[in-house]
């Protein structure tokens, strides 16, 4: 046994600095979504409003989850449950994988198998560890809804719904290790169930039945598929009641038992899932600068898109929702139209708009990420071999800096088509049609502009490019997008390119803006070139 | 352009600095067309960075080097036309399979040849198909290898191309280094190892410290040839009795010294003559030769 602690001792100080911003950033996002509940929805009225209003969108039930009453605890809960267990999945799947199949593909699971202790001993120990962490997260998300001013044995059962789902998940994850080959594959794969579970709770919540005074919904038979749905069958602040947080912990400790007993009859570095076998033969544009870049980038800008896409569904889907609710909060309305300054707007478009202003910010982030990967190719040597060919210096940031260029176009469309569905779904119609992509699309300048500042880093100051580069995206989002309400003045909110962005469809497409943001990305992208001629390569 | 005996490189007085430490200290290197040149010295020595600024990937701080008679800092591309290259420590992309970088890697150079890369994979008894997260550090060598062998070249540059290699897989490594080289090919071989630039090197360059310490062919430098002579069982006794004998050692009844070509019929006479307990003979390592001959001040 003392093999496990000490196990579990060494493996959370690998993670005494991931785990705490984790919990961190949960909590206080639930300490947020708490407050910001408290004081724009402080009458009854205005909760009793939204609350009848999301039971009847579809939409917002697929989004968000089941309302449960008009208390503060209670549209708290359903305002924030579905994103926040969604948080403590993904980070108790990372921790897992990190500690098993992760650690096994890089060979150091090798190193701890030769002393003597049981086989599953380091299973067991991460299994402990993420029991603990989602106990910490529990108690932490509690204390962030006392905080806010929410009180009683729900405060309590919100946080445990919380961690139950992490701990559900440390299982999961922990078969999941057993089956995938590679650390890369099962994060993958454990991501993607957490994905599952949030659709299988939207669908089931989505095709729920409302109650008669239109204040609560009890799902269909789908949610109860998955672990989201039967945490938020706990119903913290109308019932509280622990079992479905009992059963999901039982079958977490019934999957966990398995899985140690798999662990313990089986190979190091087996698994049931095998990586399959390469190509023998580059594809199609396997031995271009391109091609390489596209086969690097792919499955990241994957990602982007999805959460590109996840934020314009949202901005289409509860568009109208938001805005017929909020026609009759003054306050809310009067915080909105200050992120769209200048602006007596529909509601919805000034929703819509600010939404897609974010997906401007992601596709920006997908330029940047996607130059930045340029500078681990160089550090841990790969650069090398590349630039040792016959092609040049030039060709191969260039393909990068267009493949870049791509990525925050295909983001921006991602976005911009997910409204435009997202809308049609709630039955508004959209006019003219294209104008939300267009919309989307009228931020690629500005991160156009980015991309090539990201470009001018790496070629002038490699080694520090990639803290520079992030630092540069959070500055040009603090003072584009939150200058206004952060009383900045304005020469400084101008430095941002995100603030020369048309803010469409509140405002009309600024074509001059559009073209001097795309010359000076160019003349960036030309600079970063011949900064780059100039230099050497560096580790 | 070049005339056929003007040297393929040729460096002159190369410095590169990197803050206060000096990687390369005016070094000086030639290399003739044709030949198969040995780059020695020990780890750290600067044979790495030397090949980095003979490719144009980083840029001397002082001295020229030419490739070709190009200035490979200021025309990369052309320089790098007819140059392959292995690179010290291979890393791969994780997610592309072995015959992917090949492929990629040749293809950069202008294509493969088709049977070579054929038989490069089968010499090699090399998978292709795996990913390249899954490869030991002799699989990566390999990928290198192969896709540096699998296109004619007029230079190859190969730094320390062997490591991780097993025996069998250094054979097949020598063989494609003798076949390009017979096709008229330059090469150009670095190393630490002194056995395996006396297999494969017409003449060799040996530096320290990014400095060149000596440079010819393996006839010129005599004291590379030296063999390692220690003798158990024996006393200073015997050493009295040998003739030119360098760099003894003795401890006890063990004693360990160095003796030229030229004289080993003698000194293996007084040996058979004397009693001992014990003997064995070797090449001498380049760590005993860097302490012995180039006067390294530590002690190994």
């Amino acid at each position: 046994m003392s093999g496990v602690r000490d196990l579990a001792l060494i493996q959370a100080r690998r993670d005494r600095v991931v785990l705490p911003v984790w919990i961190l950033g949960i909590a206080v996002l639930a300490f947020a979504v708490a407050g910001a509940v408290a004081t724009e929805f402080a009458d009854e009225a205005d909760r009793a409003a939204i609350v009848s209003m999301a039971t009847a969108s579809p939409a917002f039930l697929f989004i968000r989850g089941l309302p449960d009453g008009t208390g503060i605890g209670a549209v708290v809960f359903f305002q924030g449950y579905a994103f926040t267990a969604v948080l403590a999945a993904l980070m108790s799947t990372f921790l897992v994988i990190r500690h098993t199949r992760t650690d096994e593909e890089l060979g150091r699971a090798e190193l701890i198998g030769s002393v003597p202790i049981p086989r599953a001993a380091s299973l067991a120990a991460t299994l402990i560890l993420g029991s603990v962490v989602n106990l910490v997260l529990a108690l932490s998300v509690a204390a962030g809804f006392a905080l806010a001013g929410l009180r009683g044995v729900g405060v309590l059962t919100a946080g445990a719904a919380v961690g139950a789902v992490g701990v559900f998940f440390v299982a999961v994850a922990a078969a999941v290790a057993q089956v995938m080959p590679s650390g890369r594959s099962a994060n993958g794969a454990a991501a993607g169930l957490v994905g599952v579970a949030y659709f299988l709770r939207g669908i089931g919540d989505a095709f729920g039945t409302s109650s008669a005074d239109l204040t609560q919904v009890t799902s269909a038979w789908l949610s109860l598929l998955s672990p989201i749905g039967w945490g938020q069958r706990s119903r913290p602040f109308s019932v509280a009641d622990p079992a479905p947080l009992l059963v999901l912990t039982g079958v977490a400790v019934a999957l966990a038992v398995t899985v140690l007993g798999i662990r313990k009859g089986r190979d190091l570095g087996a698994s049931l899932l095998v990586e399959p076998a390469g190509r023998a033969r580059a594809g199609v544009g396997g031995d271009s600068f391109l091609g390489l870049a596209w086969r690097q980038q792919w499955p990241t800008l994957i990602g982007w898109c999805v959460f590109a896409a996840l934020l314009g569904g949202i901005a289409g889907g509860l568009g109208p929702v938001v805005s017929d609710v909020m026609g009759g909060n003054d306050s809310l309305r009067e915080l909105i139209s200050r992120l769209v300054p200048g602006s007596r707007a529909e509601i919805i478009d000034v929703f819509i708009t600010a939404l897609l202003g974010i997906a401007g910010v992601l596709a920006a982030a997908a330029g940047i990420q996607a130059v930045l990967r340029l500078r681990a190719e160089e550090a841990e040597g790969r650069a090398e071999l590349l630039l040792s060919t016959s092609r040049s210096k030039a060709r191969w940031l260039g393909a990068n800096l267009l493949l870049a260029a791509a990525s925050a176009v295909v983001v921006a469309v991602a976005a911009g088509t997910a409204a435009t569905v997202g809308l049609a779904f709630s039955g508004v119609v959209n006019d003219p049609p294209g104008l939300l992509v267009a919309a989307a699309l009228a931020h690629v300048p500005a991160a156009g502009v980015f991309t090539a500042a990201a470009a001018v880093l790496f070629a002038a100051v490699p080694s520090l490019s990639i803290p520079l580069g992030w630092g540069m995206l959070a500055g040009g989002l603090v003072l584009g997008q939150f200058g206004e309400l952060l009383g900045l003045p304005a020469w400084l909110q101008d430095v941002s390119p995100f603030r020369h962005s048309a803010a469409m469809p509140v405002e009309p497409f600024d074509l001059t803006a559009a073209l001097v943001m795309s010359v000076i990305a160019l003349a960036g992208a030309g600079a970063a070139v011949y900064l780059f001629r100039r230099r050497g390569l560096t580790v | 352009m070049t005339s056929a005996s003007d040297p393929v490189i040729d460096a002159t007085r190369l410095v590169k600095t990197y803050g206060r430490t000096r990687a390369l200290d005016a070094l000086d290197l030639r290399v003739r067309p044709g030949e198969v040149h040995g780059f020695l010295g020990p780890n750290g020595a600067g044979k790495s960075t030397t090949l980095r600024v003979l490719l144009g990937l980083i840029r001397p701080t002082s001295g020229t080097a030419r490739v070709f008679g190009l200035d490979p800092w200021r025309e990369p591309v052309r320089t790098h036309q007819n140059i392959a290259y292995v690179p010290g420590d291979v890393s791969l992309w994780p997610s592309l399979s072995g015959g992917e970088v090949i492929d990629l890697l040749t293809g950069l150079r202008g294509g493969s040849e088709e049977r070579l890369r054929r038989e490069l994979i089968d010499e090699f008894e090399f998978d292709p198909r795996r990913k390249a997260r899954t490869y030991s550090k002799g699989n990566r060598q390999k990928v290198a290898l192969i896709a540096a062998f699998a296109r004619p070249a007029q230079l190859y540059l190969l730094d320390e191309p062997s490591a991780g290699l097993d025996p069998v897989m250094e054979s097949v490594f020598r063989r494609q280094v003798r076949r390009v080289s017979d096709d008229g090919a330059t090469v150009l071989l670095s190393s630490h190892i002194l056995s395996e630039v006396e297999q494969l090197c017409d003449r060799v360059t040996i530096i320290r410290s990014g400095r060149t310490v000596e440079s010819g062919t393996l006839a010129e430098l005599r004291h590379l040839k030296l063999t390692h002579f220690r003798i158990e069982g024996t006393d200073a006794g015997l050493l009295a009795a040998l003739p030119r004998v360098q760099n003894v050692l003795t401890d006890g009844d063990l004693v360990e010294f160095d003796v030229d070509a030229s004289d080993l019929a003698t000194v293996l006479d007084v040996i058979a003559a004397a009693r001992i307990s014990g003997l064995s003979v070797s090449p001498p390592s380049l760590e005993s030769l860097f302490l012995s001959h180039y006067g390294e001040s530590k002690v190994l």
